[in-house]
């Protein structure tokens, strides 16, 4: 089944930003917390889907010297709804998000799937790899946005998880806290696939 | 030639798609983003200064014209009416003055035979832990029940002067909107 | 002149946009292998970036503005970016070849380097005026050249040590960011 290999290749094979490694400006900064991770990576996710759907619709269309231009124009035709939508119903979430919801124009894993993918493939394959990449976005954006406040705050969602005595690192809210994490986190990863690797090979 | 006839038409006609788009969906979620940046930013004053209503001042808010800027833009005065059973008995408006640091903002909720009714610091670039002290309660209840019609009297916050008159010029810009436009804000 | 220094001192050093404000982070770790590259994606973006500041606020408030179309504004700033890129990308292959030479492979990454348009949107939404915008912009890139310097100077060492192996690559080079981020911290007080 090629559109479940599609999809399911953004959860582990190229999960980004760990395999991928794009995208990691708002993977750093917005995620000191895990709604806030969710809510960066299902912006990302709805442009990356429509985006790569009408890119790989009009690819016949688009003559090559022009290609970069027109993606462009579509992205960020996206990304405008994006942010008037989130303006209108999730005002607080936005205020936060802030100036990387017009950013997402500029996420170069939209541009590259647009142009490694989407370009080269038919709409419905398209947009299994849009989804599937940019809900991998959003969990690997959750994953890290709990960790930084399960160990920054001491809250997971929100609740209170840790015990009484419990002293938050606030290093981990910061920025420093954020490259490290991100750092060790795919230090992690690297180390299951050499493990998996030697075991298989 | 074909080629660039053809660049230019494929370019052409996604952006006028785009921006055919764009422009439908900025009409469809205009309002809905004016009423969710004003609930945030001026909710909490609005409930503070206003009591006993029983409709959404921010939904109801009415926009009035109060005379020009220097480059002769037109200065909209935004006002929150609180309502019960459809009738307007207060409302609240917000006022600017000049303080320490610069604008602060008041909103002030006078009722409609007169009466001060609260007032709420929105916004204010005072130095913390001095000027800032205009937040607390004790400063901003003095201002409670006073009539609108007299000059103001309030015992300013020693260190504060600035400050503190910054407020007093704001209530009195608001009340002083109240005075000129009673017409068209009741 | 006292606000200028303050704001320039703010920019690149207390509020750098790439290790505080996380502008610009693909071409931070992808080109920061080797001294070189460094300096040349820094001056190219020094450069880019100081020119787009000042067209994109001039596009938004004279062409936005008026015309009542402020929500239009990410994508105008893109294609103003995107077409700014390519058009000095020309310019400086005619006119200079040597400096063409020097920063023409760094150009093209520029349209989709998140500094430039950030910083764009940074200058409208603080309300800077047009030499305000011009000299925060130049200020922002700085910043951005130092940090990328700084770390292509520490990433060239780690080709003479030992990484463990689940660290090479991307995940030492993060590590190393935060700990260059964390010394910046230390300016925090300056501002």
């Amino acid at each position: 089944m090629p559109i479940r290999d599609e999809f399911t290749k953004g959860f582990w094979e190229i999960l980004p930003p760990f395999r991928l490694v794009l995208g990691l400006c708002p993977t750093l900064a917005v995620t000191t917390t895990g709604i806030n991770g969710i809510g960066m990576g299902l912006a990302t996710t709805f442009v990356l889907v429509f985006s790569n759907f009408f890119v790989s619709l009009l690819r016949r269309l688009i003559p090559r010297q022009v290609r970069i231009a027109s993606f462009i124009v579509i992205i960020a035709s996206f990304v405008v709804i994006v942010e008037l939508v989130m303006k209108a119903y999730f005002y607080q979430l936005s205020e936060f998000l802030g100036i990387f919801i017009p950013l997402i124009v500029v996420n170069c894993i939209i541009l590259g799937r647009a142009e490694a993918f989407a370009s080269r493939n038919n709409p419905i394959l398209s947009l299994a790899d849009g989804l599937g990449i940019g809900l991998g976005f959003t969990i690997s954006l959750f994953v890290l946005g709990s960790i930084r406040e399960l160990l920054g705050s001491g809250t997971l969602l929100g609740f209170h998880v840790m015990w009484s005595s419990f002293e938050p690192f606030t290093f981990m809210l910061k920025p420093p806290g954020a490259f490290v994490a991100l750092g060790i986190l795919l230090g992690l990863m690297n180390l299951i696939s050499q493990y998996q690797a030697r075991k298989g090979g | 030639m074909r080629d660039i006839v053809r660049m230019i038409l494929v370019l052409t006609l996604i952006g006028a798609a785009s921006g055919l788009t764009l422009s439908f969906v900025h009409r469809g979620t205009k309002e809905r983003i004016e009423y969710q940046t004003i609930k945030f930013v001026k909710e909490p004053a609005v409930k503070k200064v206003l009591t006993g209503y029983d409709n959404d001042p921010i939904l109801d808010r009415k926009k009035i014209g109060v005379g020009t800027d220097e480059r002769g833009n037109p200065i909209e005065l935004i006002i929150f009416p609180a309502k019960r059973q459809g009738q307007t008995f207060a409302v609240a408006i917000e006022g600017k003055g000049k303080g320490f640091g610069g604008l602060i903002g008041v909103m002030v909720g006078i009722s409609k035979d007169g009466q001060l009714l609260d007032i709420g610091i929105t916004s204010h670039s005072e130095t913390p832990g001095v000027g800032s002290r205009v937040e607390e309660a004790s400063f901003t209840d003095q201002f409670r029940g006073l009539s609108a019609k007299g000059a103001l009297k309030a015992d300013g916050i020693s260190g504060a002067t600035y400050s503190s008159k910054g407020v007093m010029s704001a209530v009195s810009q608001a009340i002083g909107y109240v005075a000129n436009f009673r017409e068209e804000i009741f | 002149m006292g606000d200028f220094i303050l704001l320039m001192i703010g920019a690149i050093l207390v509020n750098n946009i790439l290790l505080i404000r996380f502008l610009g982070n693909c071409p931070f770790l992808g080109v920061s292998r080797s001294m070189d590259t460094a300096t040349g994606m820094g001056m190219a973006v020094i450069f880019v970036l100081t020119l787009a500041g000042m067209i994109t606020w001039l596009v938004h408030h004279y062409i936005l503005i008026p015309l009542n179309l402020e929500y239009l504004r990410t994508i105008a700033f893109i294609l103003v970016i995107a077409t700014l890129v390519q058009f000095v990308e020309m310019v400086v292959q005619k006119t200079a070849p040597p400096l063409y030479e020097a920063l023409g492979i760094y150009l093209p990454l520029i349209t989709t380097n998140c500094a430039v348009l950030g910083v764009a949107i940074i200058n409208i939404d603080e309300g800077y005026d047009l030499i305000t915008s011009i000299f925060f912009s130049f200020a922002s890139a700085c910043g951005f050249a130092l940090a990328l310097i700084l770390m292509a100077g520490m990433r060239e060492r780690f080709d003479l040590v030992e990484i463990p192996k689940p660290l090479e690559g991307f995940a030492i080079g993060l590590i190393t960011a935060g700990l260059i981020a964390l010394a910046f911290s230390g300016f925090i007080g300056l501002a």
